[in-house]
C-alpha cells in the first residue's frame, strides 16, 4: 500500500497532468491501470488534459492499488477512499472523483454541475444532479438545433461567460435503462460549441410525471440559492464562486419550473428561451 | 429591558455578496448559504453595535417594532448575530406576529432563506457503488455519495 506522495514518486507507474490550472499526479501498482486511466482522462477532460513533467509538484495525488485478492483500492492524497472488485465501476468512480477535484480547485473557472447548450448565440444552463435527466434534455435540445456545450459541467469565467466542455454525451437508455454509453454530438446530427458564450438563461428544472410547464423568473438572490447546490467550488473557493454567480445573475435571467418528458418539453424550453433570454 | 438590547451583526467567518435588493451570506463555519431580502438585510446592516431594538424600530416608523423582532428572530436562528438576542414577542406566537405585521405593514416581511452547501461527493457523476454487492435492484443503498439512495441493476437511480 502506497500512502505518501514520496512513495508515489518512487514508482515509475505514474503520470502527472494539468487541467484548468490544477496539477494532479496519478499512480498505480500496475502500469496498465495508470495507462488505462490516462486514456480515460483524456476523454473525460476534453481539451483540458495536459501531461506535465513528473517533477512538477502536484496539488493532489491519486493512487490505484491492485491487491493480491484482485481488489482495486483508491487513495486520494494518501487517504483510502474506496475499493471495488469491478474494474469498470472502479475507474468510472475514480474518473468522477478526479473530475470533481479539478472542478473544485480549478483556477479562474467555476464549475457548475449542469447541462449547457447555446441558442442563437446565447447559452442556456440547466443545473442538475446526476440521474435527473440532464443528458436526455441536452440531447433533445441538440436534436432541435441547439449547439452543444456540455452534458455535465457549465464552466464559467469570472465574467460569467460559459465555455464548452465538449465531452461525449453520456446517454442512458440505448441498450438498457442503466447502461451509460458515450455518444458524440456529431453522431446525433448536432454541433458542438467552440468558444466562450454569454449566458442568456439558467433554468432550474426537474422531471416530474405530472409536471406543468410554468416557468417563473427568480430574483438574483433566490436564483443563486438554487445554483449553489450545483456549484463545485462553493466550499473550497467561496468568495470567487459567489462573485462569479453574482456576475452570472446580473447578465442572465434565472427561471424555475418542473417539466415532463424531455422530448415533449424541449420545444417549449427553446420557445421560452427565445422569447425571454 | 429587551428593547435596550444592542444586537451586533456577525462579521467573522462569513463571505458576503451584495446583490440589488438582496444579500447573500455564506457561513464558512457551517457551509450554509443565506439569502436576506431587503428588510432582513436592512435590519442586519443596522445591527452595528450602537443601535438597540428601539432604535432599529424607529428606522421603520412607529408600530414596526414587531417587524424588527421577526428579523432578529431569523438572524438569531441563522447565527448571523454575534450574540443571540433575547426575543420579546410580548406573549404572542411567531405566527401571530407574522399575521399582524403582514397585514399592517407596507414593508415586506423579513426573510432569510437558507441552505447547506453539499459536500462534493454528492455531485459525483456516477454511483458510489463500486462492488456488485453494493448495488441491488430496488433496495435502498446506504453508501455515502449515492445520489438517489436507491439502486438499479448497475447504478443508483431516481
Amino acid at each position: 500500500m502506497i500512502k505518501s506522495r514520496e512513495n508515489i514518486l518512487n514508482t515509475d507507474k505514474f503520470f502527472t497532468f494539468e487541467s484548468f490550472g490544477v496539477v494532479i499526479r496519478i499512480g498505480a501498482t500496475i502500469s496498465k491501470h495508470s495507462e488505462k486511466f490516462k486514456q480515460m482522462l483524456k476523454l473525460a477532460l476534453p481539451e483540458n488534459f495536459k501531461l506535465v513533467d513528473n517533477q512538477i509538484s502536484a496539488e493532489h495525488t491519486f493512487f490505484i492499488e491492485y491487491t493480491s485478492a484482485k481488489i482495486l483500492k483508491m487513495f486520494q492524497n494518501g487517504e483510502y477512499i474506496k475499493e471495488a472488485d469491478s474494474e469498470l465501476r472502479f475507474f468510472n468512480y475514480l474518473e468522477s472523483v478526479v473530475r470533481l477535484t479539478v472542478g473544485e480547485h480549478a483556477k479562474a473557472k467555476l464549475f457548475l454541475h449542469a447541462g449547457v447548450v447555446a441558442i442563437n448565440g446565447r447559452a442556456l444552463i440547466i443545473p442538475a444532479k446526476s440521474f435527473r435527466g440532464k443528458t436526455t434534455l441536452v440531447k433533445e435540445l441538440v436534436l432541435r438545433g441547439a449547439v452543444y456545450y456540455s452534458d455535465e459541467y457549465a464552466i464559467l469565467d469570472e465574467n460569467g461567460l460559459v465555455y464548452p466542455f465538449p465531452k461525449t454525451l453520456s446517454v442512458r437508455g440505448i441498450t438498457d435503462e442503466y447502461q451509460q454509453l458515450e455518444v458524440s454530438v456529431e453522431s446525433l446530427g448536432g454541433k458542438a460549441g467552440s468558444g466562450p458564450c454569454p449566458v442568456g438563461m439558467v433554468l432550474i428544472t426537474e422531471y416530474s410525471a405530472d409536471a406543468v410547464w410554468q416557468p417563473q423568473r427568480l430574483s438574483a438572490g433566490a436564483g443563486i440559492m438554487e445554483i449553489i447546490p450545483h456549484t463545485l467550488a462553493i466550499r473550497k473557493q467561496t468568495k470567487f464562486a459567489l462573485q462569479v454567480l453574482k456576475n452570472l445573475a446580473s447578465r442572465a435571467i434565472i427561471c424555475k419550473s418542473s417539466r415532463g418528458e424531455a422530448c415533449d418539453f424541449a420545444e417549449k424550453i427553446i420557445e421560452f428561451f427565445e422569447e425571454n433570454a | 429591558m429587551n428593547k435596550t438590547q444592542i444586537p451586533m451583526a456577525r462579521k467573522d467567518g462569513l463571505v458576503v455578496q451584495e446583490m440589488p435588493d438582496e444579500l447573500l451570506v455564506y457561513d464558512l463555519d457551517t457551509n450554509k448559504a443565506h439569502c436576506l431580502n431587503q428588510t432582513a438585510l436592512n435590519v442586519w446592516k443596522a445591527c452595528d453595535g450602537k443601535n438597540n431594538i428601539a432604535d432599529l424600530a424607529r428606522m421603520y416608523g412607529s408600530g414596526n417594532e414587531d417587524l424588527i423582532w421577526l428579523a432578529i428572530d431569523q438572524l438569531n436562528e441563522n447565527d448571523l448575530l454575534e450574540k443571540e438576542s433575547e426575543l420579546d414577542f410580548n406573549g404572542r406566537t411567531r405566527r401571530d406576529l407574522i399575521k399582524k405585521v403582514g397585514f399592517a405593514s407596507v414593508i415586506a416581511l423579513p426573510v432569510v432563506a437558507s441552505l447547506t452547501a453539499p459536500s462534493s461527493i454528492l455531485a459525483v457523476g456516477s454511483c458510489a457503488c463500486t462492488a456488485n454487492s453494493d448495488c441491488v435492484a430496488g433496495t435502498p443503498n446506504a453508501n455515502a455519495g449515492c445520489p438517489t439512495g436507491s439502486c438499479g441493476a448497475t447504478a443508483c437511480v431516481a
